[in-house]
């Protein structure tokens, strides 16, 4: 990490703007719809007096969840296309021949890239996220009458979810490291068509696979990459034991018992995820495709 | 001193086509130098792997390094401009300035300021709201601010008007050029760069088909016009090519006998275009 590597991120910031406006525009609208959308809250909160709704942890938990994965998802989205496109844009534009003019290694070029595609991009939406959740629960508060008094402004509460989901972004990006050296390798080497290029190879191994052996671990691996691998090693979400508690929830229609845990800390499986060795395969592979992607660099210019 | 640069018998291949064919030359240091051929020749070929762009065969040595495997080290001393208009439209003057000073050891940024100063163009314009020509100045002042050994130029002036490609090149040579410094200029137009060079270079097929200093050219390369009788003798000598004008045919020679050619006319020094054409055709002939 040296004084180019600022400036490499600063450039990614200059050309993608779309980085910080996207979530920045789909913020201002979760503001808005929180400031003048029909929300009923009488007898949402546990503890505004009438005995009923969830205990306070829990709707932050719901708020903060609902709207960070409805941003992640999004930046998933988008970092990925980033991921794809950033070493095939300056070629198909030329502007490779100005960025090759600077003495800056493609290696750090490459990897600049990849910092900001697996790394700063989830950071960003996730501080905007963030700051979304925030000015959504103030809103809710004045608008219920619940400002200061209610829990959801507990600190530890905010240190809970940030840290939740700083862990999240830290796991995702080391899951899915080779999936981002699979999209810079096909960016780097792809003349056109880059979307198509990603897709076809892994497409055409596994029905290989299936016509050829008839079996299918490659798909198998695949769709455990892509899928619920990462959920199920990164979390742990059996139900009860410590950290979890038990409350009772007053509804009009009867009483109802709800299993939470005391703090979302508790679905944390840091131990499970990195003790995994499909994590530190996918690291091994990641690292090789990324080496791949800068070789490739390194010997391309303007398509 | 070693050379600034240096290459034996460099060749590029693309699958089958050889780009460039077991190329030798050298070039030293203070020169301005034109690699000149026609489109195809294998300039560019030539200048990509002089600038670490691509990979090659051969021994190549620019600045003492080896241009693929140190280009980051290479691009400290050396700086180029491949092609016109390869900034991106996104970014902003005053960005493309803050960023290559951020990057840059050499760059003095007082100095690209200065130079863009004459200009119309502002700092806050994005290069894609940019002029071709305005671009190229953008461009130009970027990299005429950096203080390099060499400085490696491939088409400059494609696509830019009369009045922009002669304040191209004057800027190139009143405020740029110096005894510390090396240019080399790709082009396929040789009027344009005839009167600014030291040194030719003709490409052609992949092949280096002249190598000469501009001193050297009236020594080494003469024409006359012969009419009439003499002319069968005057072939005798072996010109390596003939043009027919106004009832004349102009014979080209190559390290000709001066004494004997001046018995058939008049021996005049061929222009550098005329030398280029003369060159090109009698290759294919």
């Amino acid at each position: 990490m040296n004084n180019n590597t600022g400036w490499l991120i600063r450039r990614e910031f200059w050309e993608n703007r779309a980085i910080w406006l996207v979530p920045a525009v789909i913020a201002g609208l979760l503001v808005l719809a929180a400031s003048f959308g029909n929300v009923q809250f009488g007898g949402f909160f546990h503890s505004d007096g009438s005995g009923e709704g969830v205990p306070e942890q829990l709707a932050m938990y719901a708020l903060s969840g609902s709207v960070t994965v409805m941003f992640l998802i999004i930046m998933s989205v988008y970092s990925g296309w980033y991921l794809l496109d950033c070493l095939h844009a300056d070629r198909k534009d030329r502007s490779i021949l100005f960025w090759k003019s600077l003495p800056i290694s493609d290696a750090a070029t490459v990897l600049t890239k990849l910092l900001v595609g697996l790394l700063i991009i989830p950071l960003v939406y996730f501080a905007i996220a963030d700051l979304t959740v925030f000015l959504m629960a103030l809103i809710f508060g004045l608008r219920t009458g619940l400002w200061a008094s209610s829990g959801l402004w507990h600190p530890s509460l905010w240190l809970q979810t940030q840290g939740f989901w700083l862990y999240t972004i830290l796991t995702l990006a080391a899951w899915y490291l080779p999936v981002a050296g699979w999209l810079m390798l096909i960016s780097a080497w792809a003349t056109r068509a880059v979307i198509l290029w990603s897709v076809l190879p892994p497409l055409a191994i596994y029905i290989g696979e299936r016509w050829m052996f008839g079996t299918h671990y490659f798909g198998s691996e695949l769709l455990d990459r892509l899928g619920k691998g990462y959920a199920v090693r990164a979390f742990d979400v059996t139900v009860g034991g410590a950290g979890w508690t038990t409350d009772v929830i007053h509804k009009h229609g009867g009483d109802d018992s709800l299993t939470y845990p005391t703090s979302l800390w508790r679905l944390l499986d840091p131990v499970g995820f990195f003790g995994s060795p499909a994590t530190w395969i996918g690291v091994a592979v990641g690292v090789a495709l990324i080496y791949a992607a800068i070789e490739l660099r390194s010997r391309r210019a303007e398509i | 001193m070693p050379p600034l640069i240096e290459a034996r018998e460099l060749s590029k291949r693309y699958g089958k086509h050889l780009a460039l064919d077991r190329v030798s030359f050298s070039i030293e240091s203070g020169r301005i130098v034109g690699l000149i051929g026609p489109n195809g020749a294998g300039k560019t070929s030539a200048l990509r792997s002089l600038l670490g762009l691509t990979s090659y065969e051969g021994h190549l040595r620019v600045l003492g390094r080896e241009p693929l495997r140190e280009r980051t080290a290479l691009m400290a001393d050396a700086c180029f401009i491949a092609d016109v208009a390869v900034l991106p439209g996104w970014l902003r003057v005053d960005r493309a300035i803050d960023f290559v000073a951020g990057v840059h050891p050499k760059f003095r940024r007082e100095r690209a300021k200065a130079l863009l100063e004459k200009t119309q163009i502002r700092g806050s314009h994005r290069m894609r709201e940019l002029s071709k020509g305005m671009k190229t100045q953008v461009h130009l002042a970027l990299t005429m601010a950096i203080d390099a050994k060499l400085f490696v130029l491939d088409e400059p002036t494609l696509g830019l008007d009369l009045l922009a490609r002669r304040s191209f090149y004057d800027a190139l040579v009143n405020d740029y050029m110096d005894e510390t410094r090396t240019i080399l200029i790709t082009t396929h137009q040789v009027e344009e760069v005839e009167n600014l060079l030291t040194d030719l270079m003709f490409i052609d097929k992949g092949r280096i088909v002249l190598d000469c200093s501009l001193e050297d050219v009236a020594q080494r390369y003469a024409a006359v016009a012969v009419s009439g009788a003499g002319l069968d003798a005057a072939r005798g000598l072996r010109p390596f090519y003939e043009r027919r004008t106004l009832g004349k045919t102009v014979l080209y020679y190559e390290n000709p006998d001066f004494a004997r050619l001046g018995d058939f006319g008049e021996v005049l020094t061929p222009s550098v275009s005329d030398l280029f054409v003369a060159k090109l055709a009698g290759e294919a002939t």
